[in-house]
C-alpha cells in the first residue's frame, strides 16, 4: 500500500495504490492525519489505482471526511472501482461521499 | 456659534472616550443577551453622534438643552429585527438590562391615529445601572443616557427611505408624496403582521407534528421537510439498522437521512404513516438484501442509511422498477452520476438471487 501526497493546484491529491486492508489502514493513519490538518481545503483521495478497501480504510475516509466537514473544506473521493462502490454502498456510506 | 453651542461642544469633547466606550459596551450587552435569549435579528449596531451632527442639532435646537446631560441621544444603539413580536421581547430584555427614563422614552408604533401610518419604531432611553457595569475610569458611563432603537427590517427600510427622499432634500415633501409613503408604511406594517402570523403558526404546526408523531397518530401527518425530521427523531430505522450491523458486530455511524424524504415524496407517500407502513411491508426483504451483501464479508462499519437504503431498494425492486428504477434511486441519494447505473446493475444482479425476487413481484 502507498499513499503519495501531491497538489494539483489548489488541490490536494492524496494518490492511494494497492489494497487498504487493516494493517495498511494503521501505516497510513500518520499520513491521513496530517493531510486532516489541511482538511479545510479541497482534498481528493484518488482511489484510480486501489484495488480493494477494509473497514479500517472506511474509517479513515470517514474520519477524513468528520474533518473536513468540520472544517468547511470540500472532500471528493475520485475513481473508486466497482468493487470498492458496491462497500460503499452496502454499507450505506455512499450518498456520504462526493464520488467523481 | 454661539458661547452656550461651544460650551456644549466642549463637554461634549470631554465626554467622547467615555461615549466611545459605552458605545462598544451597549453592543457588547444586546448582542449577548439576544444569543443567550436566542433571537436572531439582522443587526445590533451602535453609534456615538459625531461632533458636526451634535453641532447641526444644537444650531437648530440649542437653546432646549441647559447642559450636554440634556442630550439623550449622544449615543445611539439599534436593533433591527425580523419580526415585528421580537421588537417586543427585546424590548422586555432591555427593560430588565437597562435603567429605562419612561419619561423621555417614546413608543411609536401607538402614536398613530387608527387611519394614520408612517414611521414605527420603539424609542427606548437608557442608561447603564451600575449593578451591570462600572467602570471607575468611566465615571460618567453611569449617568449619561443613550438611545436605543428597536424597529423590525420592513420598518427601518420605510424609516431609511423616508429620510433619504424626505428630510435630505430640504425641500417640504408635497402632500401627495407623503401620502404615498404613508400608504406603503401601511403595507409594510401588514407584511409585519403576516410575517409574524406565520412565525406563530408555523410554530404551532410543528408543536402538533411533534405531538402526533409522539402518539403514533402518523396518518394524520402530511409527509414534508419538518414532519420527516420529527418522524426520523424517532429512530424508525434502528431496529433495522441494528439487526444489520449485528451481522459482523458491526458499528453505526449515523449520517442524515434528509436526502429520503424526496425518494418517498416519489414512491407517493403522502403521510408518515405511507412511510411507515412501506417501511413494515418491506422490513425483512430489507434485512435479507443487507444479509446477502454484508454476510460474507468483514466488514464492520455501516451507517445509520442502510436499513432505509434497503428498503428503497427491495420497493422499487417489488414495484418492477429494476435496473432503470435503482439507477433513479441512486441518482436521488447519491447526486446523478453516469457510474450509479453501473452500482444498479450490481445490486440488481444481488438481488436476484433473494427469494423475495424470485417470488415475482408484488404491489
Amino acid at each position: 500500500m502507498n499513499i503519495t501526497i501531491e497538489n494539483e493546484g489548489n488541490i490536494i491529491v492524496a494518490r492511494l495504490v494497492g489494497r487498504l486492508d487493516t494493517a495498511a489502514a494503521a501505516e497510513i493513519t500518520p499520513d491521513i492525519q496530517a493531510l486532516a490538518e489541511k482538511a479545510a481545503g479541497h482534498i481528493i483521495i484518488d482511489c484510480s489505482e486501489l484495488a480493494y478497501i477494509s473497514s479500517s480504510g472506511l474509517r479513515l475516509f470517514l474520519s477524513l471526511r468528520k474533518d473536513s466537514a468540520a472544517k468547511g473544506g470540500k472532500l471528493q473521493v475520485r475513481g473508486i472501482n466497482d468493487d470498492i462502490r458496491q462497500v460503499f454502498m452496502m454499507t450505506g456510506f455512499i450518498s456520504l461521499f462526493e464520488i467523481i | 456659534m454661539d458661547l452656550h453651542t461651544e460650551f456644549l461642544l466642549e463637554q461634549y469633547d470631554e465626554l467622547r472616550p467615555t461615549l466611545e466606550h459605552m458605545s462598544a459596551l451597549v453592543e457588547e450587552l444586546l448582542g449577548r443577551t439576544l444569543r443567550q435569549n436566542d433571537i436572531e435579528v439582522t443587526s445590533v449596531k451602535s453609534r456615538v453622534k459625531t461632533r458636526d451632527s451634535l453641532a447641526g442639532k444644537l444650531a437648530l435646537k440649542g437653546g432646549k438643552y441647559g447642559s450636554i446631560d440634556d442630550i439623550t441621544d449622544l449615543l445611539g444603539a439599534r436593533i433591527i429585527t425580523f419580526y415585528t413580536d421580537d421588537v417586543d421581547r427585546i424590548a422586555a430584555m432591555a427593560e430588565k438590562l437597562f435603567d429605562i427614563d419612561w419619561e423621555n422614552s417614546v413608543d411609536k408604533r401607538r402614536l398613530h391615529q387608527l387611519d394614520s401610518f408612517g414611521y414605527n419604531s420603539l424609542h427606548y432611553i437608557c442608561r447603564i445601572p451600575k449593578s451591570l457595569y462600572s467602570d471607575p475610569d468611566y465615571p460618567q458611563l453611569n449617568t449619561i443616557p443613550f438611545e436605543l432603537q428597536l424597529r423590525t427590517t420592513l420598518q427601518h427600510a420605510w424609516a431609511a427611505i423616508n429620510h433619504d427622499t424626505g428630510y435630505k432634500s430640504g425641500v417640504e415633501i408635497p402632500r401627495e408624496y407623503l401620502r404615498q409613503m404613508s400608504r406603503l408604511a401601511s403595507l409594510l406594517e401588514l407584511a409585519d403582521d403576516e410575517f409574524s402570523r406565520i412565525r406563530t403558526e408555523l410554530t404551532a404546526y410543528r408543536r402538533r407534528v411533534q405531538q402526533l408523531v409522539s402518539s403514533g397518530r402518523l396518518d394524520d401527518v402530511q409527509l414534508d421537510g419538518d414532519t420527516f425530521g420529527n418522524y426520523l427523531q424517532t429512530e424508525p430505522f434502528d431496529a433495522l439498522n441494528k439487526r444489520i450491523a449485528a451481522l459482523n458486530q458491526a458499528e453505526i455511524q449515523e449520517v442524515p437521512l434528509d436526502a429520503y424524504l424526496r425518494v418517498f415524496k416519489a414512491f407517493d407517500c403522502r403521510t408518515l404513516g405511507d412511510v411507515h407502513r412501506l417501511f413494515l411491508k418491506y422490513e425483512e426483504d430489507a434485512y435479507s438484501l443487507a444479509r446477502y451483501q454484508l454476510g460474507n464479508t468483514d466488514i464492520d462499519i455501516i451507517s445509520s442509511a442502510v436499513g432505509v437504503q434497503n428498503i428503497c431498494i427491495v420497493y422499487i425492486l417489488r414495484q418492477g422498477g429494476g435496473k432503470i428504477g435503482l439507477t433513479r434511486l441512486f441518482n436521488a441519494i447519491n447526486g446523478d452520476n453516469p457510474q450509479n447505473e453501473q452500482l444498479a446493475d450490481i445490486t440488481y444482479m444481488q438481488a436476484s438471487n433473494l427469494p423475495f425476487m424470485k417470488q415475482g413481484m408484488l404491489r
